[in-house]
């Protein structure tokens, strides 16, 4: 029939016009993006390195990733950098939820307080990362000064020579910077609901408490699960912070996945090694997302139930 | 009524001193000469001298960082813009096969770790003589800015009502020209948020830069931060007034598009 | 502001979109010409120096001298850290980089062979130096494989600094020097007796080298570790003993670098100090210095087993691989190393020269803050750390180990053994070791 004939040509001419138009930019990202990754992969299963010439680039199967299973160093990188997502998400979340339901309810200032806490969000990393790492440096920091003089600490403390003393400016330093960010989000969500729910759980009898249990908290579910994926995928991806305000140390007790990846890359030249690391980083940060994609699927899922 | 009230603002209030706070002091010691910069801190400053800011100018040439991250990230930035302008609208308003798929994949490269890509990126920059150059930055920059601008934009123009171009094609227009004609114009807002958002993440890129620079004819602001090196001791009074500096013109950029800014991260991820 | 646009007829946006792929190549098209190099005029050569204090002052009049004797170079100087450690990863990021500035390196005495076999500097042969003019050990450094790869430009020994109004003369023996050192201190009521570089860092192994070489050891032979010998076990017992069970040398050396060090001793609380040449100048200075006047130097000793051992540091001077003017580097290498420009940095840096003969000269004894007999002493009893291309590896785990069996976190032979376990297996898995470990644990 022509007129079945005709739409399909449309739909074809439309298909050309939709490649060509795609071609550009997802061509460039190909080979930007995916064939670096492809290389990065292929880079893994080869002894390659850049200050050693003479031992060549052999293939080595997977002994570069049995040696990163067997590396203290490499195990102790991915504890920091779990124990950094899961603290600074953690405290992010929860301070975040608190700005936004604040920011919700508030009726004054709401447009200054955005304006306030968007600028930590926009200046780069290593900025902030300098500023906190100013706030705690030395005998006569600030913070040292404040807490000394408040009765807090007896004598200042050398913050940066202890691993355990050495996480807290980074984790402040992550947990100032990124918490606008979930508080938006939050936020966003918190106006979606219907006003109409907490008049109606009001009418029940409903507590404010129960009213944020059972009305708030359900509906923010897809916001929070929004801000969990990209702030903990962001956490897990942690380099400019910790290269800026600790360079990893004391030692390298501070040091994350990704730090240990760029020193063994481009500190060591040990490439192949490298690759091994960076492919193993993907990985996890592949698998994080898809357990949240699974996650998020059965809200939606759950919700249109 | 009222009386409830008053608790959000208070906890505001508090939130938004302790969010200035380390700006505030930044800001103070870096107008605090070297010697006095760790000596008894008061929170109304006592001195004021120029001297970090001079030296910055004077000693480091730190308008050289400056421009070097005008021209990767205004360049990172029209590119992608440009391209991936083209690329979201078909993404966002063509049937054709393979367009979730596309979508998807555009979506995860914008999750790629960095790290990922950073030695094979090094090595193709290298055999082909770019290293310290500005192409050396702009490309590598194209892994997050190209999948960061199309995810904006496919959001912007998914926002437009569906009969913008029939209308225009009833009346004879291409599809093309539809989308030049009547859908751009309308997307500018859309456009312009994608050209903020990207231009301060590449601004704020460190990573790439830190990799793919080798000294301070084109690193950028934040990689000419981080390597401030004395000779002895680190030069903090510098330091902080180089962060003052690079941050004044993200805090106004921020401060004159908030709401854009707040609209474009926040479209995708609660639509969901 | 941008929100009020008429919905329709503003088409000059959409023009400016039309052909995006044109706009793209042009941007970068002027980007990749905005970002090349001058072309034209004399051949330039760039050298990383640092830009600080005396030394820069005489680089700087050295190069003009250079440069008006050859007017088809210029010589640029390029900005770098001081610290050691900085200067090596710079090095390393410019030369993997394959950049073909700076054309000269100024490379610390352990960097040649890792550079050499990297393949980032130029063998020196083609231009046929004078290598006999200079101290064998110096030449050893530069060497790999048998081709020369830099020139030695100053030289760093250890020495051991003694206080001549405490003691009567600088003891030869490790036992003479323990003895000295515990009864000036209590006859004078002196804070410490000895004073070295205990803290983690690279200078604990040249301390570590110095009584190794006393007692007739060695690190690494030809591939193979032999580190835990008779004679390093006795090495290390001995340094413990002296913090120990002798207590000449403070438990806080084990924290302290060079700058520590001479503080202790120009402040007058330490009768010996293991330390490098430079504190010499700075602690004759009486304006800041509480023993201008009252110490000399002289070799490390050494016990019956052994022989009196300096370790030896400095700077040598090497050329790019990849720079596109190897001759006029050269040309400024050689100019910088002739004995006259050597004299000049010994006057006014006090920074010893590399040949040997300039020490049978009256002007350099004019000069140098120490006779040239006994610096000449110290320098004949050089040794070089290890030659080879993973020396920084080896020396960190080295590092590690020795300074867990100096902090008593681990029994000194259980450290050597240990660490030169780890050492050969390194070696071996780089294709650079001879010998079979160690027997596995």
């Amino acid at each position: 029939m022509p007129g079945a004939e005709a739409k399909r040509a449309v739909e074809q001419q439309e298909a050309r016009l939709a490649w060509g138009l795609v071609v550009p930019a997802v061509g460039t990202i190909l080979l930007v993006a995916l064939f670096p990754l492809l290389w990065t992969a292929w880079e893994s299963v080869h002894l390659h390195n850049l200050q050693m010439p003479w031992l060549g680039r052999p293939f080595i199967g997977l002994a570069n990733y049995l040696e990163a299973l067997r590396d203290p160093r490499f195990w102790g990188a991915l504890g920091h950098t779990a124990f950094f997502a899961v603290t600074s998400v953690g405290l992010e979340l929860f301070l975040g939820l608190f700005l936004a339901l604040a920011m919700n309810r508030a009726f004054r200032g709401r447009g200054l307080v955005r304006a306030a806490i968007l600028i930590p969000w926009a200046i780069p990393t290593v900025v902030s990362a300098l500023l906190w790492r100013f706030l705690f440096e030395g005998q006569s920091g600030v913070v040292n000064a404040v807490l000394v003089r408040g009765g807090v600490l007896r004598e200042p403390l050398v913050w940066f020579i202890e691993a355990s003393t050495a996480w807290v400016p980074v984790i402040l330093s992550d947990v100032w910077k990124t918490t606008p960010f979930v508080a938006l989000l939050l936020l966003a969500g918190l106006q979606n609901i219907d006003a109409s729910l907490y008049e109606a759980a009001r009418i029940d009898g409903a507590s404010a408490w129960r009213q944020f249990r059972f009305v708030t908290l359900p509906l923010l579910r897809p916001a929070i699960l929004v801000a969990l994926i990209f702030r903990t995928l962001d956490a897990f991806r942690v380099f400019d912070l910790i290269y800026a305000l600790t360079g990893g140390g004391p030692g390298s007790s501070t040091e994350p996945i990704a730090l240990y990846t760029f020193n063994a890359l481009l500190q060591n030249l040990r490439f192949g090694y490298g690759s091994a690391l960076s492919v193993i980083v993907f990985g996890i940060t592949f698998g994080l997302a898809l357990i949240y994609i699974k996650l998020m699927g059965a809200e939606l899922t759950g919700a249109r139930r | 009524m009222n009386g409830r009230r008053w608790w959000p603002v208070a906890v505001l209030a508090v939130l938004v001193a302790a969010s200035a706070f380390p700006f505030y002091w930044a800001i103070v010691s870096s107008f605090t000469p070297e010697h006095r910069l760790f000596q008894a801190p008061s929170l109304i400053p006592r001195d004021f001298v120029l001297d970090h800011y001079r030296a910055l100018f004077t000693q480091r040439s730190f308008w050289v960082p400056i421009r070097n991250s005008l021209i990767v990230a205004g360049s990172t930035t029209a590119l992608c813009v440009a391209l991936g302008a083209f690329c979201a609208y078909a993404l966002a308003r063509l049937e054709f096969p393979g367009r979730t798929l596309l979508l998807g994949a555009v979506l995860a490269v914008g999750m790629f770790p960095q790290i990922s890509v950073v030695s094979p990126l090094y090595l193709m920059l290298r055999q082909l003589h770019l290293i310290n150059t500005y192409p050396g930055l702009v490309l590598p920059y194209l892994t997050f800015a190209m999948p960061l601008t199309v995810w904006l934009l496919v959001g912007f123009f998914r926002q437009l009502p569906a009969e913008l171009e029939e209308a225009a094609m009833v009346d004879g227009a291409s599809r093309l020209r539809a989308f030049r004609e009547v859908i751009i114009p309308l997307a500018v807002p859309g456009l312009a948020t994608t050209a903020i958002l990207t231009f301060v993440y590449s601004w704020n890129e460190f990573l790439f830069a830190l990799s793919f620079t080798l000294g301070p004819e084109r690193q950028t602001v934040p990689v000419a931060i981080a390597l401030f090196r004395g000779q002895y001791q680190v030069p903090w009074g510098q330091i902080l007034a180089a962060a003052i500096v690079a941050t004044a013109p993200v805090t106004l950029l921020v401060l004159a598009f908030q709401r854009r800014i707040v609209q474009g991260l926040t479209a995708g991820a609660v639509k969901g | 502001m941008l929100g009020n646009r008429p919905l329709v007829g503003n088409f000059r946006a959409s023009q400016r979109l039309r052909s995006p792929g044109q706009t793209a190549i042009l941007l970068l098209l002027l980007q990749i010409g905005c970002s090349g190099s001058p072309k034209g005029g004399p051949v330039t050569v760039t050298l990383p120096t640092s830009m600080l204090g005396a030394e820069a002052v005489v680089l700087r009049q050295q190069l003009a001298r250079f440069m008006a004797e050859h007017p088809g170079i210029r010589v640029i100087q390029r900005e770098t850290p001081d610290a050691a450690d900085q200067k090596h990863q710079l090095y390393v990021q410019w030369l993997n980089a394959r950049a073909s500035e700076p054309d000269i390196l100024q490379l610390d005495v352990i960097w040649t062979a890792e550079f050499a076999a990297a393949g980032w500097i130029l063998p020196l042969d083609r231009f046929r130096p004078d290598t006999a003019a200079f101290f064998p050990s110096t030449i050893t450094a530069d060497r790999w494989r048998d081709t020369l790869f830099a020139i030695p430009w100053f030289v760093d020994v250890g020495m051991l600094y003694w206080r001549t109004d405490l003691v009567r003369a600088a003891p030869t023996s490790f036992v003479d020097l323990t003895r000295e050192a515990a009864s000036a201190r209590r006859q004078h009521g002196l804070r410490y007796g000895l004073v070295w570089q205990g803290a983690r860092y690279e200078g604990l192994v040249t301390t570590f080298l110095e009584y190794l070489g006393g007692f007739g050891g060695r690190i690494l032979d030809r591939g193979r570790v032999v580190v835990s010998s008779p004679e390093g076990l006795q090495a290390l017992m001995e340094m413990r003993r002296q913090i120990y069970e002798e207590g000449v040398v403070p438990t806080s050396a084990l924290t302290w670098h060079e700058e520590e060090c001479r503080f202790a001793f120009q402040n007058g609380e330490a009768v010996f100090m293991r330390n490098w040449p430079y504190a010499y100048g700075l602690m004759q200075d009486s304006a800041s210095s509480k023993v201008a006047g009252r110490f000399a130097v002289a070799p490390m000793p050494a016990s019956s087993g052994g022989s009196r051992t300096a370790a030896l540091g400095g700077s040598q001077l090497a050329i790019n691989r990849n720079t596109e003017h190897p001759e006029a580097a050269w040309a400024v290498v050689d100019y910088l190393t002739r004995p006259a420009q050597m004299l000049e940095r010994a006057r006014v840096v006090g920074q010893f020269p590399p040949r040997a003969a300039l020490y049978d000269n009256p002007k350099l004894a004019a000069v140098l803050p120490i006779p040239p007999a006994e610096a000449r002493l110290v320098i004949e009893h050089a040794v070089p750390r290890p030659v080879t291309p993973v020396y920084t590896q080896l020396s960190e785990i080295l590092q590690i180990y020795l300074h867990r069996a100096l902090t008593g976190q681990m029994q000194p032979a259980a450290a050597l053994a240990a660490a030169q376990t780890d050492m050969q297996r390194l070696l071996n898995s780089v294709g650079l070791g001879t010998g079979a470990a160690v027997a596995r644990r």
